[in-house]
């Protein structure tokens, strides 16, 4: 087993305990910081499969602003910051149908090859080639799709509207 | 209005043409052993001789009737009703005339019938006119389900027959190419035609209030005056003989049938007038009129003589609709229909007297009134025919001895009316001339029932009644016949003068031998009576077998499916919690069930497109 | 140079993706279901990452990486939008539990 494989398989781990710790443990301020570190480890992630440009995207964006965003959004929402979670209970159904879906998926596993491969990496001046390319319609698509999320967001917060 | 008459003048203009503007809305395939060309609905209109010649008559009547309701309704309530169901009769009946093929025409008919229900019902609330509603969207029922069989039989013969394949395959199109679609297979003699044949006369029966289906017509007096006058008297009824003169030119009788119309027609006028000559009601005096000159005009239909009996509607209407309408005037002054009650009324009452006299001539038959010209053209052109079919004889005899009768039981309800010096029934209100509204339809259809009959001399009119592939029958040749007929119309007035005229009121003895007769005739020969003992026997007891099934095991069907359902839905209802997490967990399912579904389908799928 | 098993990526991405979904499904703070929401999102990300670095047949895979960029970016709106929803809920129910937020129902 490489080192690679070695340190990919600790990632995943990694990235799978601590997606579940932040849905589960009751203190929400705990799950921001479990989910911050989900983030940082999937941005690790990248950086193994050499898509670095991916990776501090994923630092700043996500373990960035939107960790951020969800810390802001408990503020407002709570009275004390440190509260608890009451306890929910673990329905079966939600549970099964989570299985199912982890089990479906996997089962796609058995068709691909299961020898090692080369990963492939490609320049960051590569990618960028490509999102400014064609007149820029990705990041146009992008700016859009955010400018009218953006736009909902602060029609959803506005004051007086009740 | 002007409209129709313009079509009718274009008509004229180019006589014989078929103007068909269609478009098909279903074409089914060919299906082996049901219709092995394929089979079409097409809608479409249809402008002929035929259908041009109606529909002068419905757009003129149509039209005066409706401004003469505008005096004569002005008092009732639920008036946009009335209003709205007349003009829904009229827009159904403007349909039934220019159907270019017979399923339209059995939509328009049904339509015309459910119209007519609607407005002998107009009192609702007086329950003879509900239950004489209910007689006559029955009684024509009957006759409604005969012409659908008749459709059925037709379409069994002619699935195959006819130009490009078939009639069915082309929609039941009554003309094609400028010509009838069925002309290289009419006249074929066959069982099966006979029969579909006499379905048709049923249908024709029942709408025109035939014998024996014509025991509604006289009830559905109940309605408003313009409601019998528009559609008892120039429309609707004449649906069923235009049903049978469309169906004699485009699709043909075989002989028998052409005699079992002869039959049913030529009996009609004796019956129906026979009934006319002793009614107290000015109303079903003229109802059983009607029923009679309809009789005419189906023996002419029947004797090969379509345009003839449209001639005869054509006039018919004028004359019966400014007769309803003369009769509504009376009414309208006086709150009652009772002949006996009424007299003198002449001296108050002069343009409604002079236009029921009008009217009553042109019924009569007495020249130059409209009545005689159409008239004696159908005794002439059954005359000519008797030749060669000996059995026409009785029925034509039966016509012709009916002339006598109309002259006589009109002149009879006019001189109990009109003529004398004062109202018999004193607490009367005093007679007073409708407003001018009503008058002017009186006034204008006055003039059409003393020249309808003058127009088979216009050239452009007679190459209408001649443009249907029929020979020109208005040849006045026979003088002798008509001078019989006017003859024995003459000796009706006559008559009719010597008992009730001046005031008269004429008494049959006691002990006299016709008072059977009478009573046999006021009774209507009991055909109500026993229509109504076979209902309550036979089909009540049918029915109510048929309620027993309909209770337990439909109702029990569909109640069980009822129950079935409403348990599921409560079930499904409380998935609903408007949780956003359920909604979630619902979605998710879904799509997996989708992908489970897709894997296990898939390769077949795959397999059977033979890709990938 | 890196080389790795494609088996592996697929199975964690597998295993994300049923984490988000239990989340989705479970939680009842919004907050938690917003986050539950990313853990999921991130996993489909991870997938195109993937596949860009283990191309098939020796194709670019450079769309894929494209594609997570963009995808990124609509993660980042769709967590603008979720806590503007969030403050809304706060306002209008004085809660950000869901099962409280029955307004679906007719």
């Amino acid at each position: 087993m490489s080192l690679e494989e070695l340190a990919f398989l600790a990632l995943a781990v990694v990235a799978v305990a601590t997606a579940l710790l932040a849905l589960l443990v009751r203190e929400l301020v705990h799950t921001i910081l479990w989910i911050a570190i989900f983030f940082v480890d999937l941005a690790a992630i990248y950086f193994l499969l050499e898509a670095p440009f991916l990776g501090v995207l994923q630092l700043g964006v996500y373990a960035g602003a939107v960790t951020v965003l969800l810390l802001f959004g408990i503020m407002v929402t709570r009275k004390r910051i440190f509260s608890r979670e009451a306890a929910t209970g673990i329905g079966p159904i939600p549970l099964a149908l989570a299985l199912v879906t982890f089990i479906f998926l996997v089962s796609a596993v058995g068709e691909l090859p299961q020898s090692e491969v080369p990963v492939r990496s490609y320049a960051p001046s590569a990618l960028s080639v490509l999102l400014f390319g064609t007149d820029g319609a990705w990041l146009l698509l992008l700016g859009l799709v955010m400018l009218a999320g953006v736009s909902g967001a602060i029609y959803l917060v506005r004051e007086g509207r009740d | 209005m002007g409209l129709g008459v313009a079509i009718a003048f274009g008509e004229m203009l180019s006589p014989g043409t078929y103007t068909n503007v269609q478009i098909t809305w279903l074409h089914l395939p060919p299906a082996p052993g049901v219709f092995p060309n394929g089979f079409s609905l097409v809608m479409g209109t249809l402008v002929d001789p035929l259908s041009s010649l109606m529909l002068v008559v419905v757009t003129v009547v149509g039209f005066l009737v409706m401004l003469y309701s505008i005096g004569y309704m002005h008092t009732e309530h639920g008036l946009p009703r009335y209003y709205a169901e007349l003009s829904l009769f009229l827009a159904a009946m403007t349909g039934l005339v220019l159907a270019n093929n017979l399923l339209e025409f059995f939509l328009f008919w049904e339509l015309v019938g459910v119209c007519s229900y609607f407005l002998i019902g107009f009192y609702y609330e007086k329950p003879s006119a509900a239950s004489a509603a209910k007689e006559a969207f029955l009684v024509t029922r009957v006759g409604d389900i005969m012409f659908l069989l008749g459709i059925f039989l037709f379409f069994y013969a002619y699935a195959t027959a006819g130009p490009n394949g078939g009639w069915a395959a082309n929609g039941f199109v009554f003309a094609h190419n400028g010509s009838p679609f069925l002309a290289g297979v009419m006249g074929r003699n066959t069982p099966l035609l006979t029969v579909a044949g006499l379905m048709i006369l049923g249908g024709a029966a029942g709408k025109s209030a035939q014998f024996p289906l014509h025991v509604w017509l006289p009830d559905a007096m109940e309605g408003p005056t313009t409601v019998s006058a528009l559609i008892h008297a120039a429309t609707m009824v004449a649906a069923g003989v235009y049903l049978l003169a469309v169906t004699s030119v485009f699709i043909g009788f075989t002989p028998t049938d052409q005699l079992a119309i002869v039959a049913v027609g030529g009996f009609t006028t004796l019956f129906a007038a026979s009934m006319a000559v002793v009614h107290p009601d000015i109303k079903r005096v003229i109802a059983y009129s009607t029923i009679s000159q309809l009789g005419y005009m189906v023996l002419a239909v029947g004797a090969g003589f379509a345009m003839v009996g449209l001639y005869h509607l054509f006039t018919h209407a004028f004359f019966k609709a400014l007769l309803f309408l003369a009769a509504g005037s009376v009414i309208h002054a006086l709150g009652t229909q009772d002949l006996f009650k009424m007299g003198g009324l002449k001296k108050h009452m002069r343009v409604t007297a002079a236009a029921f006299a009008i009217g009553g001539l042109a019924l009569a038959g007495i020249p130059p009134f409209a009545g005689f010209w159409s008239k004696d053209d159908i005794l002439g052109s059954v005359y000519s025919t008797l030749g060669s079919h000996p059995l026409y004889w009785p029925f034509f005899l039966m016509a012709f001895a009916a002339v006598f009768l109309t002259a006589y039981y009109i002149f009879r309800a006019w001189f109990l009316a009109f003529s004398g010096d004062h109202i018999r029934d004193p607490t009367l209100p005093p007679p007073h001339e409708g407003p001018w509204v009503m008058q002017v339809p009186l006034v204008i259809l006055s003039g059409f029932a003393i020249v309808a009959g003058l127009f088979v001399f216009a050239p452009g009119f007679a190459s209408l009644l001649s443009g249907a592939g029929i020979p020109p029958t208005y040849t006045p040749t026979d003088l002798g016949l008509s001078a019989i007929s006017v003859g024995l119309g003459a000796g009706g007035i006559g008559l009719a003068w010597s008992l009730w005229g001046n005031g008269r009121v004429y008494v049959l003895p006691d002990d006299s031998a016709l008072q059977p007769l009478r009573r046999l005739l006021l009774n209507r020969y009991y055909f109500k009576v026993a229509y109504d003992a076979f209902g309550l026997r036979v089909v009540y007891t049918v029915a109510r077998g048929a309620d027993f099934f309909d209770r337990f095991v439909i109702d029990g069907t569909v109640h069980g499916f009822e129950r079935m359902f409403g348990a599921a839905s409560d079930r499904l209802r409380r998935m609903q919690s408007g949780v956003v997490s359920d909604y979630a967990a619902y979605v998710i399912a879904g799509l997996l069930a989708i992908f489970v579904l897709l894997l296990i389908v898939g390769p077949y799928v795959v397999a059977r497109l033979g890709g990938a | 140079m890196t080389t790795l098993a494609l088996t592996g990526f697929l199975g964690l991405s597998a295993a994300l993706l049923g984490v988000g979904v239990f989340g989705i499904l479970t939680r009842r703070n919004f907050i938690l279901l917003l986050i539950a929401v990313e853990v999921a999102m991130n996993a489909a990300i991870l997938n195109f990452v993937y596949f860009a670095a283990f191309p098939p047949n020796g194709g670019s895979g450079l769309s894929g990486q494209a594609i997570a960029v963009v995808l990124i970016g609509f993660a980042a709106t769709e967590v603008a939008v979720g806590l503007a929803i969030v403050l809304a809920l706060n306002r209008l129910k004085g809660t950000i539990n869901v099962a409280q937020a029955t307004d679906l129902k007719l």
